[in-house]
């Protein structure tokens, strides 16, 4: 049955890809995609708890065939990350011509369920590249931007040297193992000496850090989602952001072996501190940003850095042999992308019917929310407010366990590890921090504000989509007792441990502690379930309040502004000078720029004082883009003229060449 | 003590130009070291409007006027002498003659969207009829860019102060621009002369801002002086220096109390409004009027007053109260802080549009017009002209600081020289007369420009005050300066919107 | 770093006694409005009334051939030209400043009913704000002299704040609404929004004779008479400008803390 669902999600996507380049039955096609979305999902819904069996597949590229197999992690992220995807694909992109974003999502979609269910390197490799390569068609196929070249191409060179990494990774991996299976990497690690290991380590994490966005490749998110759509945002940070985190995960927990002699895991505490320092960095650039795609992005690598963080933790847990914390601190992870992914989805979705009803992306108070159905502004409030970590939804409620995690690392045997707790603890708090200044900004300033005329509302449909996601978001964090359940054979399996029920009595959720605390509810605990029910009736007060002061009789006088009308709408807070103190504040980091140029009237005769137009121009420095990328932009530059003269266009030189590599080959032969 | 004493007070026979020769001449005179003061319109004959500039070649050099009578629209200066582009825009409002290639052609004393039947000025103009004054744009610059915010401060400001919108243009804490939007008080004051009696005119030029009652009146009273060709009496003006450096001084002392207000110095505040107080009870006691007033007519005073007795005294005590008050001031580290560097005003700045007075004298310009053409008995009085070059806040402090010790100064070294005798002689301009009066105000250069009528009465009264030329130069030291400066410069600039808007 | 508070300290209270001491006002010297004695007016005497800049003063012959002199206080500017003008000391200066009444009446003195008492001035209804009332001033054209003896009502001298009363930054919270300056066509539009910005209850206050009837510079192209006609005025103050403590007195009065002391254009000590 699980398997027939399986075969025929991933049919409907491959009849979606071949469909779409036609040109026609862009309908179907997307129909097809929400289909087979749809018959994932139930898949998902049937084989949770324990996950999907080994199928193998008689056609692979490694001389055994490749195996693919669904853990029940895997099934998590992608269920959750499948919601946005759905939804994304029913509204579809906002530009007329489809064909291509739609074989860009099927192929997305196919290289996704590869990521997370191959075990063996080259298929996953493959599936890899299909899943990246059809993130860039999405964004190629929206054809939103005027010079949609250069951040596609900036974001794929960086996917494609994440790309090497792992190439070499599995290479170093295999060579040692003898196979290319995933499940004889474990045991490849183990024999090789230490410091291989951590480069493996290193190698994957920049891999799948490549797609996270972990420092300092989250240089090409603004760009890249800048010039695609809402529905592509929630594509790249749905589903493929999960598939890249599940990845990560298992090769740094289930492949990298514990070693008993050290009292720390070097692993363990620098990739805390790489997550650590990425979801600041992350976190402050995405405040500053003041358009929706750019925002929604950084914020997502923001977010894949924490979890990048928890895994960092759940290594120095392991390491120490604290393994309900060690598990405590993956499941975190998971429900922080969880609720990341539906979130996301839904500010994706609202960036989109922001750009259908007012013709751009940028973040204006235009008073969207007013005119547009109530539960588009219901759902768009529960997702800011998840992602801004606020009671009740699901951000908060990972959130609030990821700082429980790290609390608990007083637990920690040696003081590096104590220490890069406690610190990752603070620049997690300012994460937060920010994050949640930056969730305030997009609600406040992109979907409230005085209504203006003749604006056009949010469609019906979006508002459906985005009101659902919202809805998700809730009933994920007041189920979460119930939810919870699901993860326990996945963490028993990882961790060999029971932490998930140390995570809720009752409708509470507590922090499963390492001994000796004793667990009971009194420690520290949070429940969703039950602000559900008790925050609607502290409502009540100001309701009550607010009908007996009907009673008062009120004149209304027009608003005081020094005696002359004022247009309140040119005085409103804008994106920039909302984030305008932070950006001075940590104008070591931004150094921001601003200019004011003077037009002068024209019969000023070269005066400056007549000024007849001021132009206004703003901005903050990237921190890795001068110092990293320009360089080596100018070194491969710099290689490229030099090999120019390899294009001298004569053929009798072509020819030569080719002689001159016959005879290495011949060479290479003999030897 | 002064060589220039005796051709002071005299202006020579204005130069006839042609309208289509002003900008050459002005660029010539500027480039050769000339400054121009102010150009102003009047009814030379019915019908018949005359353009009058006025301008020196030189510091101490005597002032001289061209006159010329536009046929049609007149080539506009404003880009070859940027401080005449106001006087150009207010005479286009109430006269009607426009100026052709203005930088910014747009109203100035009558609001955007204020249309007048006729030109205020015409003899024809409906007397007590309202003119209505429309909501409208004021004369911003085109802003690209989305995040500028607005920021419409007034008319009616915050705090006991007079009425002026200022709007800033700003993003956070940076200002980007300001644009002051002036001239709600404008109560035609000009106009208001017109066939009064002298006596009657020296009472409304007191009124034309309150604050400078004395420096107005002694200006005008020159101006009908210098038309009548009368020569006031040694004690009289005597006398009237006295008087003017009463007012210097209290106007002074409540700068120095509002600027302290400004930067929060609670008490240096009290204390300095308090000195003020002083100042203003000692002018009653002397005068019978808080502000001089009613002092001046048009050949001397019009009454003797008894300033030896106790004037000495009472204003050494005062001084010792003042120099302990300003040697606090100026070992204040926070309060200079917040003066230092704020609000530069650059040298050329202040010369391209026209600063005057202690503004002036703090970006490096040595000019005052006691000394440069002295009036009253300055000439053999001695003064000292402070100067400072730095242009900041801080420098327009310290300035008027100099000045207050230079005017107690002043009045204790006219005190023993004041001998007994007249204190005024009849005055009585012929008709069809014109004189120019000036006086250096606190604020700075004043000038009254003055036409007799056919009948003797006043034809035209032109009135130039130093708050109009320190108005147009004050926010060129706010663009790109912050919110949190603002109002020190404001209160280091010291003007009043009286004086400007008339 | 001097001691500012030190320093204040040491300069000990500098506020006046007054109103407690009546003659402590800090306004020795300062003049006033000009009495009037009708009685001695020369025959077809007009000296005062030709030489007065606002037509303050009308002086009409009755059937006997003696002149009536009518003088409106609310157009003096005290630039004491009928005192010079005068032969027959029927206009002399005087040190009356004290000028604020709550009837545009009371400050004309007409040969009509020379000395009639009006009708009682009514109970202030203001008992809830005799010892605190918040002000709020607006500039409507004035020449700035109102607006320094305004600022100077909070300085050590005056100290207004002492007396309960105290200048807003914003209508909203103010009760009386001070005016100065003739009322230009400019601020007319602003002047009447700061007065609906108010809440109730809001009196309106005539600063200066400018806001009273315009003053020297009424009329034109530029401005109107006052307030008359554009806000219902509940107390009256001429002057030009009205020193500190003439403000204070008027404020005191209408809080029914001090007598009116202009009834009928007599002013009684």
């Amino acid at each position: 049955m699980s398997n027939d669902l399986l075969l025929v999600a991933l049919a409907a996507w491959l009849v979606a890809a071949i469909l779409a380049p036609s040109g026609r039955a862009a309908i179907l096609a997307r129909a097809l995609l929400g289909l087979g979305g749809v018959s994932a999902l139930l898949l998902i819904a049937t084989t949770l708890p324990q996950g999907l069996a080994a199928i193998h597949l008689p056609l692979g590229i490694g001389p055994a065939g490749a195996v693919f197999r669904l853990a029940p992690e895997a099934l998590w992220l992608l269920g959750f990350g499948l919601f946005g995807a759905v939804l994304a694909a029913w509204l579809g992109p906002p530009e007329r011509r489809q064909s291509t974003w739609i074989f860009g999502a099927a192929a997305s979609l196919i290289g996704v369920l590869g990521v997370f269910g191959l075990q063996d390197a080259i298929s996953f490799l493959v599936a890899w590249e299909i899943m990246s390569l059809g993130g860039a068609v999405m964004l190629l196929g929206d054809n939103l931007a005027q010079d949609i070249g250069r951040p596609v191409l900036f974001m794929l060179g960086l996917l494609e040297a994440g790309a090497v990494a792992l190439i070499l990774a599995f290479i170093l991996l295999a060579a040692h193992g003898n196979s290319l299976s995933f499940a004889d990497f474990a045991s490849a690690a183990a024999s090789l000496p230490r410091a291989e290991q951590l480069f493996v380590g290193l190698l994957l994490l920049i891999g799948f850090g490549a797609k996270l966005g972990l420092l300092p490749f989250y240089e090409w998110f603004p760009g890249a989602y800048g010039a695609g759509s809402g529905a592509t945002g929630a594509f790249l940070s749905g589903v493929v952001l999960n598939a890249a985190f599940f990845a990560l995960s298992r090769g740094l927990i289930d492949w990298l072996p514990v070693d008993r002699t050290l009292s720390l895991s070097i692993a363990g505490i620098f990739v805390v501190a790489i997550g650590v320092v990425s979801a600041i960095l992350t976190a402050l650039y995405a405040f500053q940003q003041e358009a929706w795609r750019e925002l929604l992005s950084l914020s997502s690598a923001e977010n894949g850095a924490i979890a990048v963080c928890l895994v960092g933790a759940a290594l120095m847990f392991r390491q120490d042999g604290l393994m309900d914390l060690a598990g405590l601190a993956w499941i975190v992870a998971l429900l922080h992308l969880a609720g990341h992914a539906l979130a996301k989805g839904a500010m994706f979705l609202s960036a989109d019917g922001v750009y259908r009803a007012t013709g751009e992306y940028k973040l204006v108070q235009r008073g969207i929310l007013t005119r547009s159905p109530w539960i588009f502004g219901l759902g768009a409030l529960f997702a800011a407010m998840s992602l801004a970590a606020m009671p009740p939804q699901a951000g908060f409620v990972s959130e609030w366990y990821l700082f429980q995690t790290f609390f608990q690392g007083f637990h920690l045997t040696s003081l590096a590890s104590r220490l890069a707790a406690a610190l990752a603890g603070a620049g997690l708090a300012l994460t937060v921090a920010i994050a949640f200044a930056t969730f305030l900004k997009v609600f406040g300033i992109g979907l409230l504000g005085r209504p203006e005329q003749n604006g056009k509302p949010v469609s019906g449909a979006t508002a459906l989509a985005v009101g659902g996601l919202g809805l998700l978001v809730l009933a994920l964090a007041v189920g979460m007792p119930v939810w919870l359940n699901a993860l326990a054979p996945a963490v028993a399996d990882n961790f060999a441990t029971a932490a998930v029920d140390k995570m809720h009595v009752g409708p509470l959720l507590v922090p499963a502690t390492g001994a000796p605390i004793r667990l009971n509810g009194t420690f520290a605990f949070i429940s969703p379930s039950l602000l559900a029910i008790v925050m609607p009736l502290l409502a009540v007060i100001p309701m009550t309040m607010l009908l007996l002061s009907r009673r008062f009789a009120v004149r209304r006088a027009a608003v005081w502004y020094g005696g002359r009308d004022q247009d309140p709408r040119k005085a409103t807070t804008t994106a920039l000078t909302f984030s305008n103190a932070l950006r001075t504040f940590y104008s070591f980091i931004y150094r921001p720029t601003v200019q004011t140029e003077h037009e002068l009237a024209d019969q000023s005769n070269g005066q400056p004082y007549f000024i007849r137009r001021l132009v206004f121009t703003h901005d903050v420095a990237p921190v890795f883009g001068p110092y990293l990328f320009a360089p080596l932009e100018k070194l491969v530059g710099a290689i490229a003229t030099r090999l120019r003269i390899i294009q001298s266009g004569h053929l009798n030189f072509y020819l030569s060449l080719i002689g001159a590599l016959l005879v290495i080959i011949l060479f290479i032969a003999l030897l | 003590m002064n060589a220039v004493a005796a051709k002071d007070l005299s202006v020579a026979e204005p130069l006839t130009i042609e309208p289509e020769r002003l900008p050459s001449a002005i660029g010539e005179l500027i480039r050769d070291g000339g400054r121009m003061q102010m150009a102003y319109a009047w009814y030379a004959a019915p019908g018949r409007i005359e353009l009058r500039y006025l301008a020196s070649r030189g510091p101490r050099e005597e002032y001289f006027l061209w006159r010329c009578t536009p046929r049609g629209a007149v080539p506009s200066v404003a880009s070859i002498c940027p401080l005449l582009g106001w006087y150009e825009r207010e005479i286009t409002d109430l006269f009607g003659v426009e100026f052709i290639g203005h930088p910014e052609s747009r109203p100035l004393v009558l609001h955007q969207g204020v249309h007048p039947e006729l030109p205020p000025f015409d003899p024809n103009y409906p007397i007590n009829s309202e003119l209505p004054f429309p909501p409208a744009d004021s004369g911003l610059p085109q802003v690209a860019g989305a995040d500028v915010q607005r920021l419409p401060f007034g008319p009616v400001r915050a705090d006991v102060v007079e009425s002026a919108e200022l709007i800033f243009l700003y993003v956070g804490e940076h200002i980007l621009h300001l644009h002051p939007q002036l001239f709600f008080k404008h109560r035609g004051m000009e106009k208001r002369f017109e066939g009064r009696s002298l006596a009657s005119a020296v009472v409304l030029a007191e009124r034309v801002s309150g604050v400078g009652s004395f420096a107005h009146a002694l200006a005008f009273c020159q101006a009908v002086e210098q038309a009548a060709g009368c020569v006031v009496p040694q004690r009289a003006l005597m006398l009237r220096s006295l008087l003017a450096e009463l007012e210097r001084l209290y106007n002074h002392l409540h700068y120095l109390g509002h600027l302290c207000g400004t930067t929060t110095l609670k008490v240096g505040e009290a204390e300095g409004k308090l000195l003020e107080e002083r100042a203003k009870q000692l002018n009653g006691r002397l005068t019978g009027s808080r502000f001089l007033r009613s002092l001046l007519m048009p050949g001397g005073l019009r009454r003797d007053l008894e300033p030896k007795p106790w004037l000495g005294v009472d204003l050494e005590a005062l001084r010792r109260e003042i120099a302990a008050y300003v040697a606090m001031l100026e070992n204040t580290n926070s309060h200079l802080d917040r003066l230092i560097t704020t609000g530069v005003l650059p040298h050329q700045l202040a010369f391209d549009q026209g600063a005057t007075g202690p503004i002036q004298r703090a970006s490096g310009f040595d000019r005052d017009l006691r000394r440069d053409h002295a009036y009253a008995a300055y000439a053999e009085l001695p003064l000292t002209v402070p100067v400072k070059t730095t242009g900041d806040a801080h420098a327009r402090a310290q300035v008027r600081i100099a000045e207050i010790d230079a005017s107690i100064a002043l009045i204790q070294r006219i005190l023993p020289l004041l001998k007994d005798g007249p204190v005024r002689v009849d005055c009585a301009p012929p008709a069809n007369s014109e004189g120019l009066g000036w006086a250096e105000s606190p604020r700075g250069s004043l000038f009254y420009a003055v036409h007799l009528g056919p009948d003797g009465s006043l034809a035209r009264v032109k009135v130039k005050s130093p708050s109009f030329s320190n108005w147009r130069v004050f926010p060129f030291t706010v663009h790109d300066s912050n919110m949190m400066d603002y109002a020190i410069n404001e209160a280091s600039f010291g003007l009043t919107v009286a004086g400007c808007d008339r | 770093m001097p001691l500012w508070t030190f320093f204040g300290l040491q300069k000990g209270k500098a506020t006046t006694p007054w109103p407690r001491e009546k003659e402590a006002t800090g306004q020795q010297g300062v003049l006033g409005m000009p009495r009037f004695e009708p009685e001695r007016c020369g025959a077809s005497c007009n000296d005062c009334a030709a030489v007065c800049p606002t037509a303050a003063i009308t002086v009409e012959q009755d059937q006997q051939g003696k002149n009536r002199l009518a003088v409106d206080y609310g157009r003096c500017i005290v630039c004491q030209l009928c005192v010079e003008a005068c032969a027959h000391e029927a206009a002399v200066a005087s040190f009356d400043w004290a000028f604020g009444t709550r009837e545009r009446s009371d400050l004309t003195l007409s040969p009509a009913v020379p000395g009639a008492s009006r009708k009682a001035p009514e109970r202030a209804t203001r008992d809830g704000f005799r010892r605190s009332l918040h002000i709020r001033h607006v500039d409507a054209g004035s020449c700035n002299g109102c607006e320094s003896e305004l600022q100077a009502l909070n300085n050590p001298f005056y100290n207004l704040h002492r007396l309960g009363i105290f200048f807003t930054p914003s209508p909203r919270f103010a009760d009386l609404l001070l005016v100065t300056g003739p009322v230009t066509y400019a601020m007319h539009e602003p002047l009447r929004r700061a007065y609906d910005a108010m809440p109730e209850p809001r009196w309106v206050m005539a600063v200066g004779t400018c806001a009273v009837s315009g003053g020297i510079a009424a009329g034109g192209y530029a401005c109107g008479n006052g307030l008359e006609g554009v806000l219902p005025v509940d107390l009256y103050l001429p002057g030009c400008p009205p020193n500190p403590a003439a403000i204070i007195e008027a404020l005191l009065m209408f809080l029914g803390r001090a007598p009116q002391k202009i009834k009928g254009g007599h002013f009684v000590e």
